[in-house]
């Protein structure tokens, strides 16, 4: 009914839904759940957050407004992936809606083609993003440091990314998947082909934590804006937020590294 | 450069350079007891209170200067305190070993005392996953004999589980006490380590630890040996680990409760760890916090000592971690509670967003202030405290060494 074309997003609500908390949260993935919250709420959005586990029943799941999934060690992932693929279909549902999704370091992983840890059976993913990820074994060095990549998120595309990235596995694209960022500095998927992450849709996969949205607040607003823009059918205008700190943040890594952000 | 903290290592360097087998030959060749204190958090703290008491009571130790605690920080400490005969001149040898080195040390040398305090989340990009170190350490343990005595925390899970399927003999330590905090913060083994499902907790003391059972394969936590002691020398829940832990230990030794009490009672303790420095006529008190369980606890014993002012410093160097992402594993929802709340390190404004995040964007301007100098964040910090306040100091590793260095004008390792 609004008159003006882009509506603010005072007064409107989102549910953020928590894939596995207690069995992925290995790398202060909390932080990227708590930036997404208060970002909302310091623009007068509310949110509600919803862990999805085994107890998570299918219409609580599909009330999902964004998705979140964190970083597990290799056992947890056996854990998750035996429930995760019971939601399988709704999760894909989601995230063919538009749902924009974002998905840290193990997650990706399973939501990918395959998973083939160090030790024991390969794992079988939910196949929602055109990738898979090999751990080459403990005598391989892992993937560790601090990463400045740039994001090709339509809308944010260019802006630079800053993160730390630190994984045994190594992360191979399909040739239909399209990499969330192109690696400036560090590793990224497999520290060879410069791709970092993957993007399907508004579905975010990415081995970059520190956690990452702190330091990338346009990454956050990203989400968040997509999010009330599928729930409410509408363009949304979200009004800016002050990110001197961020900046500060973002260039102490990027001095160390080189980089002009 | 070599680690910050690694104390003098270079002459085991050249001795095991020389002789891989230096280690095993002149422990074999000596009577000394050998006691190795494992765990993520709190060896240093409990090292020092396992030789103040034995010094105390007329036993000769020797003992690795904290931060050389890899194979070849241990061979140092052997060169200096052995004799012409490569003799050790000790009656007990006290070696606190970092996490991938304990299995290395096991295989040089049975130990006659291994104390396991936790397994936290710690460095994850020096250490890796924290399965991946209860794996190795539980191989370790299944080739030592009943010569062994194995000191356990009962209410770690993973620690708990090393008892299983060993010769060596089984001590347990634990804590009956309902914290009132439950909330779950950080927790990493919240999961049957043998069956791998979620485990039960009748109550939780802080983290995984707590009085735990597997309602699907019926493990749980071991019965206790220890679950309390008549006195404690430091304030901090996790300072009662480490002190139940020294005292089984002790016990076995043959030292009287009694004799335990005088030492514990004239304790001071170990630098950065609760050490209480004088500086321009202030009182500044340093709590070590170099990971999110012990950070939460430093926060935790602070906000009991009544705390208005606090600085935190964030390094990333090598004996901190390159990763800080655990910051946002913190559990900070009482910091409202300070009235001056500074910043400083490598990392500051990661801390700072940290804050801005937990306190909201208006507390977080009128309470927080960020240095980039740490002397400069000292002074004002000093400047800030009224006459009886204590400015608290929660530094990483490296930071404390510094802030040291700052407070005291000697560097110590």
């Amino acid at each position: 009914m609004s008159s003006s074309k882009q509506q603010t997003a005072n007064s409107k609500s989102l549910t953020i839904g928590w894939l596995y908390p207690d069995l992925m949260s290995t790398y202060g993935d909390r932080g990227n759940i708590m930036v997404i919250q208060k970002r909302c709420l310091w623009r007068g959005i509310k949110t509600e957050i919803v862990n999805i586990d085994q107890n998570t029943s299918e219409n609580e799941l599909k009330s999902v407004n964004i998705l979140f999934g964190g970083g597990a060690q290799d056992r947890e992932q056996n854990l998750v992936i035996n429930d995760l693929v019971k939601k399988s279909g709704i999760i894909k549902e989601l995230i063919e809606n538009n749902v924009p999704s974002l998905f840290v370091c193990g997650s990706p992983q399973l939501l990918g083609k395959y998973y083939e840890p160090s030790f024991g059976k390969r794992i079988e993913g939910l196949g929602i993003f055109d990738l898979w990820s090999i751990h080459p074994g403990p005598e391989n060095d892992r993937l560790i440091g601090n990463i400045i990549a740039k994001t090709s998120l339509p809308g944010i595309s260019e802006t630079k990314i800053v993160g730390f990235e630190n994984h045994g596995g190594r992360t191979l694209l399909g040739k239909n998947a399209k990499p969330f960022a192109i690696v400036i500095k560090g590793y990224g998927n497999n520290g060879e082909d410069r791709t970092e992450g993957v993007i399907y849709k508004n579905a975010i996969g990415s081995y970059l934590h520190g956690p990452l949205l702190p330091k990338n607040p346009e990454i956050a607003d990203w989400l968040i804006k997509k999010a009330l823009e599928v729930k409410y059918k509408t363009p949304i205008n979200l009004e800016p937020l002050d990110k001197s700190v961020e900046e500060k943040a973002r260039n102490t890594i990027a001095k160390r590294l080189n980089i002009k952000l | 450069m070599s680690n910050l903290g690694n104390g003098s290592t270079w002459p085991g360097h050249i001795a095991l350079g020389a002789n891989k087998n230096f280690i095993r030959q002149i422990l074999k060749n000596s009577k000394t007891k050998i006691i190795v204190v494992a765990g993520t958090n709190g060896k240093t703290t409990t090292s020092s209170l396992i030789s103040t008491t034995l010094n105390d009571n007329g036993r000769e130790v020797i003992q690795n200067l904290s931060g050389a605690n890899l194979l070849n920080g241990i061979a140092s400490t052997l060169i200096s305190n052995s004799d012409f005969k490569s003799k050790l001149n000790a009656d007990f040898a006290i070696f606190e070993i970092d996490e991938n080195t304990l299995p290395l040390i096991i295989k040089e040398y049975p130990p006659d005392f291994i104390i396991i305090l936790n397994l936290f989340r710690d460095q994850l990009d020096r250490y890796g996953e924290v399965n991946i170190i209860a794996s190795n350490w539980k191989k370790a343990f299944e080739q030592l004999s009943e010569r062994t005595t194995l000191i356990l925390n009962a209410d770690d899970p993973q620690v708990a589980y090393f008892s299983k399927d060993i010769k060596a003999k089984t001590l347990f330590f634990g804590l009956n006490e309902v914290n009132e905090n439950v909330k779950i913060q950080a927790s990493d083994s919240d999961y049957c380590p043998k069956c791998g499902k979620k485990l039960n907790y009748t109550n939780r003391v802080f983290s995984h630890l707590g009085n735990w059972d597997c309602q699907n394969c019926s493990l749980k936590r071991p019965n206790l040996n220890i679950n309390e002691f008549s006195s404690y020398p430091m304030p901090g829940t996790y300072n009662k680990y480490n002190s139940l832990a020294s005292v089984l230990l002790l016990r076995q030794i043959g030292i009287k409760d009694k004799d335990l009490q005088k030492s514990f009672a004239k304790f001071t303790p170990v630098f950065g760890r609760q050490e209480i420095i004088d500086y321009k006529d202030k009182k500044i008190q340093i709590f070590l916090s170099k990971n999110p369980t012990s950070f939460n606890q430093s926060f935790k014993t602070i906000s009991e000592l009544n705390a208005k002012s606090l600085l935190i410093i964030l390094n990333d160097r090598v004996p901190d971690g390159h990763d800080i992402s655990w910051i946002w594993d913190t559990e900070l929802s009482s910091i409202d509670e300070f009235n001056n709340i500074l910043l400083a390190g490598d990392r500051v404004y990661d801390m700072a967003l940290r804050l801005k995040y937990e306190l909201g964007i208006s507390n977080f301007q009128s309470k927080v202030k960020t240095f980039e100098e740490l002397s400069t964040a000292i002074d004002s910090g000093v400047r800030m405290v009224s006459e009886n306040e204590t400015l608290f100091i929660l530094p990483t590793y490296s930071a404390m060494l510094e802030v040291r260095k700052i407070l005291t004008g000697k560097k110590i390792l």
